[in-house]
């Protein structure tokens, strides 16, 4: 029981819900990027919200199955085909041995997840079988899949036909609004710059990946802040280094850093990073840390409410 | 006893809270660090902690908002939280000298040797020594650890020779090889992973800095000392990536002040 990548795509991995608890080693969480997306396909199947699965980010792969189960398909919305039936995001996916399942073009967002009915049988490493793909560990082989790698699955289920519905079928479409808190050094900018930051329309750079997402716009100026000592770089947070570019910090993000922290990504919009493409334009929205809470306390009730409305 | 004992609350986004010491960096004010980390994960009153970072000046707290006790407006009560961190950090700053576990010297083998030493040309300009002294000064001290982070296994070390200070190239380096031993402003550190570098390359050392696979994935642990052996580049080839290092156990009653 496997299953067997024909194409591997841009970079598809095993992810689950990460490695909490190990940043004073140096190991950032990781973890499915969209751990939202992730979780309602899991949930669909009726897993755990972070069971082990596959992210799949911008272009995506094919896969073989080598027996019977049920998957999903969550996040980005690309068109999907098993063998040469096309087949929907959202929705319980039975699959026999040797069907194929391709993803085509994407259609809104960045990274898919495809969720399974089964268990797969790779060592778990800090108690997590993600792929750490900067420190390059997890996983299989501790990398982004290739051609012709085949993951041993265990305990394959075929669960009934359902989907999600409609208010859980997210939409990528529209330019994002991220909800910061103010930023540990956000005192010590410039009123200039702030209002600047707040006026948003930064793009996502190219050279963002699972470690960072950069921005590029105008130059925020720097010059004049107080030089940091280095300290915890939590994911989220929104440094300004010396070229004035932002820097989001990211689910693979370095744990210790030292430059002037603008702003952090709140925690119920995380997950929402790993929807932002290339070329994006993004703007950020302040809010109190109360506000926070309490849109992080909505998330996990919408979670929390899905399996009985299936 | 740390002779300035402020510290102060600051919120690091929505689940983390920074603990900021005004004491310089240094060993004394490391070791409460550590302590006061210990101490917050093993505190029966802290529910809903899910990392401690420790730094030079500052050990980072986050938690899972949603895990915190609820105040009377139902909403996670950081004030209490806040309340628990700070009795803990006062109880661990009034102590003589806090407990921290066992500490080793771990004696870490570096080639010194041009082919992993691209930029010992620059440092030899910058600091006006010859190659063998900027060896011989850096291998020297017992660096204490600070702290672990940045990338899985890398340690930040305390206490590069002032000779040695050299600043970070303009342009850093696209890839350092994994194991380069480099110089950055006032910082020495060794690569663990091939990963973009603007540090001064000196050496690089055959072991492995991060070990996923094994029961103790990490050479070092904060508060140990890490000494850099010269060796040469038929040693280099011998050496097993994963082979223990040589290690000593500290005695704790010395390891205050800088050793050598």
């Amino acid at each position: 029981m496997s299953l067997n990548i024909i194409h591997p795509g841009l970079q598809t991995t095993i992810q689950d819900g990460g490695r909490a608890g190990n940043l004073r080693w140096g190991i950032s969480c990781g973890g499915a990027a969209d751990s939202f997306a992730m979780a309602l396909g899991n949930l669909l199947l009726g897993n755990p919200p972070d069971h082990p699965g596959l992210e799949v980010a911008l272009t995506g792969p094919e896969i073989e199955f080598t027996c019977a189960l049920s998957i999903a398909v969550t996040g980005a919305h690309f068109d999907l085909r098993l063998n040469h039936e096309t087949v929907g995001n959202d929705e319980v996916i039975t699959v026999r041995a040797g069907d194929r399942l391709r993803f085509g073009p994407l259609r809104s967002g960045a990274r898919a997840y495809i969720a399974l009915a089964a268990g797969i049988q790779l060592p778990i490493l800090f108690h997590s079988l993600s792929t750490h793909v900067i420190a390059g560990f997890g996983g299989l082989h501790g990398r982004p899949l290739q051609g012709g790698d085949q993951i041993p699955l265990q305990h394959c289920r075929i669960e009934p036909p359902r989907a999600l519905p409609a208010a859980y079928r997210l939409d990528y479409s529209s330019r994002p609004l991220l909800r910061v808190v103010h930023g540990l050094e956000a005192p010590y900018f410039p009123a200039e710059t702030l209002a600047r930051f707040y006026r948003g329309g930064f793009t996502v750079s190219p050279q963002s990946n699972r470690m960072g997402i950069r921005l590029q716009g105008d130059p925020l100026p720097v010059e004049a802040l107080p030089e940091q000592v280095s300290s915890a770089l939590c994911p989220g947070t929104v440094q300004v280094p010396p070229n004035g570019q932002p820097i989001i910090s990211f689910v693979e993000g370095q744990t210790i850093g030292g430059y002037p922290r603008i702003a952090h990504v709140i925690s119920a919009d995380l997950h929402r990073l790993g929807q932002l493409v290339a070329g994006a334009r993004l703007d950020f929205e302040v809010v109190n840390r109360a506000s926070a809470h309490r849109t992080l306390a909505g998330k996990a009730r919408l979670l929390a409410r899905l399996p009985e409305l299936l | 006893m740390l002779t300035d004992t402020d510290f102060a609350l600051h919120g690091n986004g929505d689940a983390a809270v920074d603990i900021r010491f005004a004491a310089s960096p240094g060993e004394p004010l490391s070791e409460c660090i550590i302590a006061l980390a210990d101490a917050i994960v093993s505190a029966p009153d802290l529910p809903g902690v899910t990392e401690v970072v420790p730094a030079y000046q500052c050990l980072t707290v986050c938690f899972a908002p949603l895990q915190l006790p609820q105040a009377d407006s139902g909403e996670p009560d950081i004030t209490r939280f806040e309340q628990s961190l700070r009795r803990l950090t006062e109880a661990i700053l009034a102590k003589d000298r806090p407990v921290c576990g066992t500490r080793q010297l771990i004696r870490i083998p570096v080639c010194y040797d041009g082919a992993f030493a691209p930029d010992m040309q620059t440092l030899c300009e910058k600091s006006g020594l010859t190659a063998g002294e900027v060896i011989a000064r850096h291998s020297a001290p017992h660096y204490l650890v600070h702290m672990l982070g940045f990338t899985p296994g890398f340690l930040y070390l305390g206490g590069l020779d002032p000779q040695l200070h050299c600043p970070r190239k303009a342009r850093p380096e696209l890839r350092v090889p994994a194991g380069s031993v480099g110089i950055g402003g006032a910082q020495t550190g060794i690569y663990p992973q091939a990963t973009p570098g603007g540090w001064q390359i000196i050496g690089r050392t055959p072991l492995a800095l991060f070990r996923p696979q094994q029961s103790s994935p990490f050479i070092a642990r904060p508060l140990d000392r890490i000494e850099f052996v010269p060796i040469n580049a038929a040693q280099f080839a011998d050496t097993d990536p994963l082979a223990e290092p040589e290690s000593v156990a500290l005695d704790q009653t010395h390891t205050s002040g800088v050793p050598r």
